[in-house]
């Protein structure tokens, strides 16, 4: 059928066609029909492998289902099947961007169900630990979520500042990523001189380089509108959600672990906790960074008052010997074979052990019927808890805010899928 | 609380800050300064970064002499928490009446966690410094005795770390 083009004015050539048809097409208004997105599990703004299946009215979010289970190694599982010295390394896997603050965690709790505890060294060393994993953690969100809104110079500088972080970690753990760092009863080694200066010397050029991100995004106009007033959660839901951690300290609500449930030495050095009102995006974002501030003058602290002496509790049957007696006495290298053959056997009974980790509350409930396994080993990730409350932080918004949202609230799958 | 700063929301922005281009003009300053600090890159393979002893590179096996240190009593092997290890025990006329007819280490299944190196009890499987690890297939990234071998002497930086503070 030729069609001649001047004698349409108005009518798509298209749509005359097929009108001459008598064809019965309709066409929908697309602002009355609702259109669900697949976001993720592969979107880089997603941090991992966080799926969120998105009901849209244009570009609103109606409705949110977050999807989670595609990192799932079915650690609490596998943990019944390794005894509790086996199971460190695997600490390091939940949340990987603060393995260290899991170490700690983890130890807490099997220390707690045989009943012992740490020499003083050790305890500074472990709050030394989980306050540089916090830092180490809080700069990654940092960058990622300036990234998520746009601001790409924050994400290359905390990156670089994360990066001396790590050659911090390599001469105080032996390791960049996957610490492995402490045992039940101490730590790994002892903190070596050369570790030692350059904690005290990343600490002292540190908070120069936060000022310098700060500067760029304290009054940046498109930073702060773009956070203010988005993700919005009042105390009350936040309470009834379980959510902890930074995003619960952003609702107005002073809870910290260090200061509810003081343990290791939090008691003993004296820090502010971070609360601000309002719930949304820009409080979440103040929160994190005065526990950035925080954390450097615990850091400060601790290498001050840092005590001298051994780094084991002396409890043979449980913690591994020292290595120069494995090799000349004959007691120890019994003692040896016999904790990694058949494992601690802490005493039956169960505990329950939680730490504020950069997330919020990460805890270990540990079940042991006596034997060297534990019977049960359930983890309380702070991830998979405060990810719950994204339907609620996201409704409403708008869809390139779920991006920000998202990284507001700081999940790690590999926490959250366990 | 006393130490948190005051939080700046849209509507605390000044009138200069809102129409922006003096602050683009502050962002510029401050990144531009950038470029006159020092490098932190490292130009990869040209520069290599020398581990410190601490540092857990790939396991190896200690010989003296030709002789590995190893009895193979199975110990690494059995706290490896990625079953990564193999050994086979033989005996031999020397004094240490055992060794390993066969020690393999599969580097794929490896997690350079350091257990085996904590619970040997002949201080003869130790992480060295090596982390350079390249393999074309899956069998190539079993490693034999003849690639996990080094002598004492080599070593010794991790040795000395050791017996000084483990």
């Amino acid at each position: 059928m030729a069609v001649q083009t001047d004698e349409l004015p108005r009518k798509s050539r298209i749509l005359q066609a097929l009108e001459d048809q008598n064809t019965s097409v309709q066409f929908d208004d697309a602002l009355e029909s609702e259109m669900v997105l697949n976001m993720g599990p592969q979107h880089p703004a997603t941090h991992g492998v966080l799926r969120l299946l998105l009901k849209l009215d244009g570009e609103t979010v109606t409705g949110c289902v977050p999807e989670l289970g595609y990192l799932h190694r079915g650690y609490e599982k596998l943990a019944e099947n390794c005894t509790y010295y086996e199971f460190i390394p695997h600490t390091d896997r939940l949340d990987y961007l603060s393995p260290l603050s899991n170490n700690v965690a983890y130890v807490l709790a099997v220390e707690k169900l045989i009943g012992m505890e740490a020499p003083p060294r050790a305890q500074y060393l472990r709050t030394l630990i989980s306050e540089l994993a916090r830092i180490s953690s809080h700069l990654l969100w940092l960058g990622s979520l300036a990234m998520d809104v746009g601001a790409l110079t924050v994400f290359m500088w905390s990156f670089r500042e994360r990066e001396k972080m790590y050659d911090v970690f390599e001469h105080l753990v032996g390791a960049r990523f996957t610490t492995s760092f402490t045992r039940i009863g101490g730590l790994a080694h002892d903190l070596l001189p050369d570790a030692e200066k350059m904690v005290r010397d990343f600490m002292k050029q540190f908070p120069e380089q936060l000022a310098e991100c700060e500067k760029l995004l304290n009054r940046n106009r498109i930073f702060v509108e773009r956070c203010d007033g988005i993700g919005l959660i009042t105390a009350e839901q936040a309470i009834d959600l379980g959510l902890t951690g930074p995003s619960l300290r952003a609702c107005g609500i002073s809870h910290d672990l260090r200061k509810a449930q003081p343990y290791l030495i939090y008691n003993d050095l004296d820090f502010d906790v971070p609360v601000y009102e309002g719930g949304d995006t820009l409080a979440r974002y103040y929160v994190r960074m005065g526990e950035i501030k925080q954390s450097i003058s615990l850091v400060n602290q601790i290498m001050d008052r840092l005590p001298s002496g051994p780094i084991h509790a002396h409890e043979p049957k449980k913690v591994l010997p020292r290595k120069e007696r494995v090799y000349t006495k004959m007691e120890e290298l019994i003692h040896d074979f016999m904790i990694v053959n058949f494992g601690e056997n802490p005493p039956v009974g169960e505990v329950y052990q939680a730490v504020e980790a950069p997330k919020g509350e990460l805890g270990f409930y540990l079940n042991s019927d006596g034997k060297g396994y534990p019977w049960r080993l359930k983890i309380r990730s702070p991830s998979f808890t405060n990810l719950q409350s994204l339907p609620m932080l996201i409704q409403g918004a708008m869809i390139s805010d779920v991006v920000a949202i998202i990284g507001s609230i700081d999940p790690v799958m590999g926490e959250a899928d366990k | 609380m006393s130490s948190n700063d005051k939080m700046i929301r849209t509507k605390d922005l000044t009138f200069l800050e809102k129409i922006y281009l003096p602050e683009i003009v502050k962002g510029l300053f401050l990144t531009v300064r950038q470029m006159f600090k020092p490098k932190v890159t490292v130009q990869y393979p040209e520069e290599r970064f020398e581990p410190p002893a601490q540092f857990r590179g790939r396991p190896v096996l200690v010989h003296e002499n030709g002789v590995e240190r190893c009895v193979a009593c199975g110990l690494c092997s059995r706290v490896c928490p990625a079953l990564a290890i193999e050994v086979q025990a033989a005996e031999t006329p020397l004094d240490k009446e055992r060794y390993p007819e066969k020690f393999e280490i599969n580097m794929i299944r490896c997690i350079f966690c350091g257990f085996c190196e904590e619970v040997c009890p002949e201080e003869a499987i130790i992480m060295s410094n090596e982390y350079l690890l390249v393999f074309q297939s899956q069998e190539e990234a079993v490693f034999g005795k003849d690639k996990l071998l080094k002598s004492a002497e080599e070593m010794r930086p991790r040795l000395e770390f050791l017996r000084d503070h483990r």
